[in-house]
């Protein structure tokens, strides 16, 4: 029957309305936005004013620098570190793991400004990492206004967060890995070491690589930490890719320019993607 | 019958979905069009509106006022996407910050009611020249003002006394660093705490009492004049001092003042407010004094922070909401009412009332409010622009630099440079 055949489309029609709507129809605007400049209330074509003003703005290459910083040490820390703990949560020795799990996974619903305010608390001056830190007699740290720490606090805090999340990924993974290739391993002789590195990260490198993908994408789109902890200070030195686009918009009136800068986010996510499928992908 | 049962499936989804999008839009335009005028505002603001609503109605028996209480970053955000979308889903009337008007003016220059055509030139008198200037354009006005930050320092003057400190004797900058390494000395607290790193508010305030700006009253770029560089070396003998409490953010900026870890405060006659409510147990201990000057002699009047009413030019009840921000911006009433609420009041008929000539417990006793009414004809109208925001992300850059051990001239050559690059865009 005709009808049964065009139904289904009639059924995602709303979820594709609301798509179009919310999400093609901006991504379209904006790009054209990225053309645009406001001159006296009203936006002009103003060509690729906005792309070249790109190349001398060095608050814009500042924060290129800073989300490439902040990619390069805390997306392998991070994976690394999941890794390990979803290894160590998917042994047969330990007790308790609904708990654990629940545990790590936590950090990743909660409310990214209630954790933010947490951390800032945390990381004052009089804060209790200082504090801490004092017992062992570790002097103060300015952990939100030295450019240097106010860099490794926004690492730490994202660890904090996203690291339990890519632990669910992987052990989701690890559940799916037969049992019979680590029996090979023990009778070979293979250690626990061995086996993590030549057996268990092997068989998960496309949900490794997976798991990359997603967290350099998130990294470069990276706005709430600074936002919340810094504002992109001490001088730029926080300053994201991200905080900078909200900035130029809410604050400097400039979506045109805005726009430019999310594009070339947009960019930098499909090469980071393309080389890392390239790099790591599989061969067949 | 399977058919049918898909199909009115469908037809349901579909009305749930556009009574969704609906909803929302009904809720939109029930500012502009609704039966009631529509103000947006935050915190201590909201109460000072409804109250002057009730009062007003009692001669306007039609007139309805729906208040809606939106945090101050929230009202702005809400504020330039409706700007952005030409003026939709905007209120009729809302609060607007002094500092960030001209930049709102400057990028929708048609988005605000002129206030001038409407007629209220007449009332110009009764307000500051610095207000009227900074809500001005092309010699029109298009806000209504409102509360003013002239400033002055806030001291405990039980820390005072006992570092043998005596705040009459504080007449120049240097004097109130001298005094702060006494009270370091004697007392062991800070004399002041700053977040060196993400604010500016000391640099602005010393600027403002100069009469000049990061713009100069023309609108050019002011940050390598002399009074910049003076403002800036404040910043940097006090850093050096060893006499400020680093205190990052808001939070921590009060609770250093309500745990009495430092002894001072420069700041805006708004923190009374907070200071009252925050430290209660402190009553008695507080003290002002104005602002010290640069050279003996000069100028102690600036102000920091204060806003504004401003009316959407698409509103279809722009003449009510005029009607009624004239009465509110010019009744003496209304303004005790905000002056009770914390706001201090830039409508000068209001300070001849007792509110502002009396002791105030708190404050040991001295008559802060008269000293701050006083100090309000003495402020320097200061050209804000529109360029603000970027100018002012630059100036929070160089004061942290500064405090990080860069030099004065080096730093604010650099964020002229820096800002001449931005601006012309």
């Amino acid at each position: 029957m005709k009808t049964n055949k065009s139904l289904p489309y009639l059924f995602i029609a709303p979820a594709l309305l609301l798509f179009a709507l919310f999400t093609i129809y901006p991504i379209f605007s904006s790009f054209v936005l990225s053309f645009q400049s406001m001159e006296g209330g009203k936006y002009v074509f103003t060509g690729l004013s906005n792309y070249t003003r790109l190349l001398g703005d060095d608050i814009f290459w500042k924060a290129l620098g800073n989300t490439g910083i902040i990619l390069i040490v805390q997306v392998p820390v991070m994976i690394l570190l999941a890794l390990v703990l979803a290894n160590a949560l998917n042994s047969q020795l330990l007790r308790l793991k609904g708990f654990f799990r629940v545990s790590f996974f936590l950090p990743a619903v909660t409310s990214l400004v209630a954790y933010s305010i947490l951390f800032s608390i945390i990381l004052q001056d009089e804060g209790i990492m200082n504090t801490i830190l004092g017992f062992f007699g570790i002097d103060a740290i300015q952990w939100l206004g030295d450019p240097f720490w106010a860099k490794v606090s926004i690492i730490v805090a994202m660890t904090w967060r996203w690291t339990g999340y890519n632990m669910v990924i992987f052990l989701a993974a690890l559940q799916s890995l037969s049992h019979e290739v680590y029996e090979a391993a023990d009778l070979d002789g293979a250690n626990r070491i061995q086996k993590f590195f030549h057996v268990t990260v092997p068989q998960l490198k496309p949900v490794i690589l997976f798991a990359t993908i997603l967290s350099t994408i998130g990294t470069l789109q990276l706005f709430d930490e600074p936002f919340n902890l810094t504002k992109g200070g001490p001088a730029d030195s926080t300053m994201t890719l991200g905080l900078y686009i909200y900035q130029n918009g809410f604050k400097y009136f400039d979506f045109g320019y805005a726009s430019a800068i999310a594009y070339v986010v947009v960019l930098l996510v499909g090469i980071l993607t393309f080389f890392q499928f390239k790099f790591t992908g599989d061969k067949s | 019958m399977k058919r049918w049962f898909s199909l009115i499936s469908f037809a349901l989804i579909l009305t749930l979905v556009l009574a969704g999008c609906g909803g929302k839009s009904a809720n939109e335009t029930s500012g502009s069009g609704g039966k009631e005028v529509v103000a947006w505002a935050w915190n201590i603001n909201v109460p000072v509106l409804k109250k002057a609503a009730a009062e007003y109605q009692k001669e306007n028996p039609g007139f309805k006022l729906k208040v809606v209480d939106m945090g101050r970053e929230d009202v702005y955000s809400k504020l330039t996407t409706g700007l952005q979308a030409g003026g939709k889903g905007l209120p009729d009337i809302v609060l607007v910050e002094d500092d960030r008007f001209q930049g709102y003016l400057d990028a929708f220059p048609k988005a605000f009611l002129n206030l001038s055509k409407k007629g209220f030139d007449k009332q110009e008198d009764k307000f500051p020249e610095f207000k009227k200037a900074l809500l001005s354009k092309d010699g029109d006005m298009y806000g209504f003002p409102f509360d003013a930050g002239p400033t002055g320092v806030f001291y405990r003057t039980d820390y005072f006394e006992k570092a043998g400190v005596d705040p009459n004797s504080i007449k120049t900058w240097d004097d109130y660093i001298a005094a702060g390494k006494k009270i370091k000395e004697k007392v062991g607290v800070d004399l002041l705490g700053l977040d060196f790193n993400n604010d500016d508010g000391l640099f602005r305030m010393a600027l403002t009492q100069q009469g000049t700006f990061y713009f100069n009253n023309k609108g050019k770029l002011n940050l390598t004049s002399k009074e910049a560089k003076k403002a800036m070396e404040l910043n940097k003998k006090l850093k050096e001092a060893g006499i400020v409490k680093n205190t990052v953010g808001w939070d921590a900026s009060i609770s250093a003042l309500a745990e009495g870890k430092v002894a001072s405060s420069p700041s805006g006659a708004w923190l009374s407010g907070s200071i009252t409510q925050q430290a209660p147990d402190l009553k008695g201990k507080w003290g002002v004094f104005l602002l010290p000057s640069f050279e003996e002699g000069g100028n102690r009047a600036s102000n920091l922070g204060g806003s504004n009413y401003v009316i959407s030019a698409t509103s279809q009840k722009a003449d009510e909401a005029y009607k009624f921000m004239e009465y509110f911006s010019t009744t003496d009433k209304v303004q005790e009412e905000a002056m009770k609420g914390g706001l201090f009041p830039s409508l000068n008929t209001v300070y001849s009332s007792k509110l502002f000539t009396a002791q105030d417990e708190y404050f040991n006793n001295q008559t802060i409010w008269k000293t701050f009414a006083d100090e309000m004809k003495d402020i320097k109208p200061v050209n804000f622009t529109g360029n603000y925001s970027v100018a002012n992300s630059e100036a929070v850059k160089a004061v942290s630099e500064v405090t990080n051990g860069k030099g004065v001239t080096d730093s604010l050559e650099a964020a002229q440079k820096r800002l001449e690059n931005r601006i012309q865009k």
